[in-house]
């Protein structure tokens, strides 16, 4: 398991951060979500060892985050949110400084350094004031000094806000290669649920300090029993008139209809449909729901109270 | 485009463990202020005490070995009391004493300065920057982040106050070719030693709070400008208007820089050194008079004869011009107490030195305070 927590709660004075919260996640790339206030980065901190939990016990990558807080941090590499850098040095010096606080001695800190800002794209801007770099590059800065020692484990929190459509693609492709092809895990915290399904696996989603869903992003994204995709040879039109006239929900797109059975009736009318307009169906398949529709499934759920909700596993 | 794009490679090189981590944070403050050329000008300035105090323990080395060598360089001790010349291993404690006692004086004031240099944005540029979380993320304690920033500072002060202490005993040591020199003055050692240590830590712990309460460092480099300036006038002010009703002068623990020379009296028994140089101009004293008044068979030629000393002990034991009857007895009575109060001022204070310390050490104490609310942890809401 990458991480593991049981009967996690933190309160702030009358704030409850994280309530009982219980979950397990398996190495590679896992999304977080969760709206503001979900309890996100209080949990970062949690398997981070930053903070002193009320209850509850937990285990990044083996380590236990109540006695070997250092160890996990040596173990895991973490971009914060917030603009914020070490001051009045050069991008590679950054770096190595970074290398440096883990341990590593200065001479492999300015090599390894050299090596992870060629990955981020920053090699032309290496020997440039950190505070200079526009807010693209201070995330790849960022991104650099969390992998300087090559984590087993890549925090990012929200790493694409305030970043350019361009900038944002690069820097996904890059957690993503990281996460498939260089076997680190990662654990995404986002907003953003593209980004989060352009580069995660496996999804976390938070409500008021609570699991509300958690799993594989292709499990949670549930196939219809009633919503379908239909492609056609040709004349779609006809089919969707034929549909129409059979009491079935047609949505007319630009290469494929999509239609929804009402109660009573199911695939043999769409059939039927298909016979009488004398159109060949080419593929029929269920819908499938979006993360965000799981997203938003999982906080209708989770703003009922706790003893309503059955499973917090969708 | 790269002709050869490596992509991300793994690392495999070892670690440091974590109980070094501080290191890194006062290596990385290191390198930063000796960019600047101001702080490497004034470093090498303190050093050029430290080069008197070693050459003059080197001349007393050779003045007690009564060394040939040391016959061209003569008219430097002329102006030393009969006794002294004569004996001079009697008073190398004394003199070490005062030595040491002087040169960390001097360098008391230039290690201010050194910390106003390199102190006032070690933790204040970080909040700035909002750095904190970068350092707490990372395999460390508070305590190390503390301790790194509290490295540079004391590492600036070790330089130019427990190095040269260090190196000027060994020469002194090394010119007096006596093992007895080290019973002698072991103790001026280790009091040195230590007090360098107390003011890099009291100072550091002083100067990472100023820092931690202003994200804008010149504010800062104010507030300790201000508290090590400003205390010693108003200490002075103070003193100059109740200088008759109290003889403890307890105002003198309002400057900053009073409790440091106080703990440092205490540190190297300066106490002891202004008895035996009391006991000495009494000595002379008692000689200059029986002169006068004819008892001596040598008259005041028995004294030493009048140079034109330089240097911070030239007016410790600056020799009167044998003055000429009759107003001759009230100006020895009048010199010797001149002599008397200027040597109890400086090796002496009225009030206990644990008032100082105390004194430090609350300062030292709040400071700790001020830091843990001010660079909190990330156990807290964001």
């Amino acid at each position: 398991m990458l991480f593991e927590l049981e009967d996690v709660t933190k309160t702030y004075g009358k704030v409850t951060a994280l309530s009982s919260l219980t979950v397990a996640m398996p190495t590679g790339a896992i999304g977080l979500l969760g709206p503001n206030g979900a309890g996100k980065t209080t949990m970062i901190r949690t398997l981070l060892g930053l903070i002193r939990i009320d209850r509850g016990r937990g285990r990044v990558l083996g380590l236990d985050i109540a006695r070997q807080q250092l160890d996990v941090r040596q173990a895991a590499g973490f971009v914060p949110e917030d603009e914020c850098l070490f001051p009045g040095m050069v991008g590679v010096d950054f770096v190595a400084y970074a290398g440096e606080l883990c341990g590593m001695g200065p001479r492999d800190a300015i090599q390894r350094a050299h090596e992870v800002l060629d990955y981020v794209g920053l090699s032309e801007a290496r020997y440039r004031k950190a505070e200079t770099y526009s807010t693209g590059m201070k995330q790849r800065l960022k991104l650099a000094a969390a992998i300087v020692h090559d984590p087993k484990l890549l925090i990012l929190d929200e790493p694409t806000n305030g970043m350019d459509p361009q900038g944002r693609e690069e820097l996904l492709a890059m957690a993503r290669d990281l996460a498939h092809a260089k076997g680190m895990s990662l654990l995404f915290s986002s907003h953003l649920l593209p980004d989060v399904e352009a580069v995660c696996d496996y999804v976390m989603v938070l409500g008021g300090g609570r699991l509300l869903a958690s799993g594989r992003i292709d499990d949670l994204k549930q196939a219809s029993e009633r919503q379908f995709d239909v492609r056609v040879k040709r004349h779609p039109e006809q089919l969707a008139s034929a549909l129409a006239q059979a009491g079935i929900l047609v949505h007319l797109g630009e290469d494929s209809l999509g239609l929804e059975l009402p109660p009573g009736l199911s695939l043999t009318h769409v059939w039927q449909a298909a016979r009488r307009a004398g159109v060949q169906i080419r593929s029929l398949r269920p819908q499938r729901s979006t993360l965000e529709q799981v997203f938003l499934e999982a906080l209708k759920l989770g703003s009922r109270s706790p003893r309503d909700v059955p499973d917090a596993n969708l | 485009m790269p002709i050869f794009d490596q992509g991300y490679q793994h690392w495999t090189g070892r670690l440091a463990s974590h109980g070094a981590r501080w290191w890194a944070i006062t290596r990385q403050g290191l390198r930063t202020q000796l960019r600047n050329r101001h702080t490497k000008y004034l470093v090498v300035s303190a050093w050029v005490p430290a080069l008197i105090l070693a050459a003059f323990l080197a001349l007393w080395g050779l003045l007690e070995q009564k060394s040939a060598v040391l016959e061209p360089f003569m008219f430097l001790f002329q102006w030393l009391p009969e006794p002294i010349k004569q004996g001079p291993k009697a008073y190398r404690t004394t003199i070490w004493t005062i030595a040491f006692h002087w040169f960390l004086w001097i360098e008391v004031g230039v290690a201010m300065l050194l910390v106003l240099l390199v102190g006032s944005d070690l933790i204040s540029q970080d909040l700035r920057f909002n750095a904190i979380p970068l350092y707490l993320s990372r395999p460390m304690r508070r305590l190390d982040y503390f301790a790194g920033k509290l490295g540079v500072i004391a590492a600036f002060l070790a330089a130019v106050m427990v190095v040269p202490v260090l190196l000027a005993y060994t020469i002194g040591v090394a010119f007096s070719l006596d093992l007895t020199v080290i019973p002698d003055t072991g103790r001026i050692l280790l009091g040195a030693v230590l007090y360098g240590l107390l003011v890099a830590l009291v100072c550091g712990l002083v100067m990472l709070a100023l820092s931690s309460l202003s994200r804008n460092s010149r504010l800062v480099a104010m507030m300790w400008a201000g508290l090590w300036l400003i205390s010693g006038m108003i200490s002075q002010s103070v003193g100059s208007s109740l200088r008759h009703q109290d003889q403890r002068r307890p105002w003198e623990i309002i400057s900053f820089t009073h409790n440091l020379h106080r703990v440092r009296q205490a540190l190297l028994d300066t106490e002891a050194a202004h008895r035996q140089l009391q006991d000495l101009l009494t000595q002379a004293q008692k000689a200059a008079e029986a002169a006068a008044s004819g008892e001596l068979p040598g008259g005041l030629s028995s004294l030493p004869p009048p140079s034109q000393p330089r240097g911070p002990l030239a007016r410790l034991f600056r020799p009167r011009r044998p003055p000429t009857h009759p107003e001759l007895t009230q100006r020895i009575r009048s010199s010797a107490v001149e002599q008397n109060e200027t040597l109890r001022n400086l090796l002496v204070s009225p009030y206990p030195w644990t008032w100082s310390a105390a004194v430090l050490g609350g300062l030292s104490l709040a400071s700790i305070g001020v830091l843990s609310t001010r660079v909190r942890s990330l156990d807290r809401l964001k």
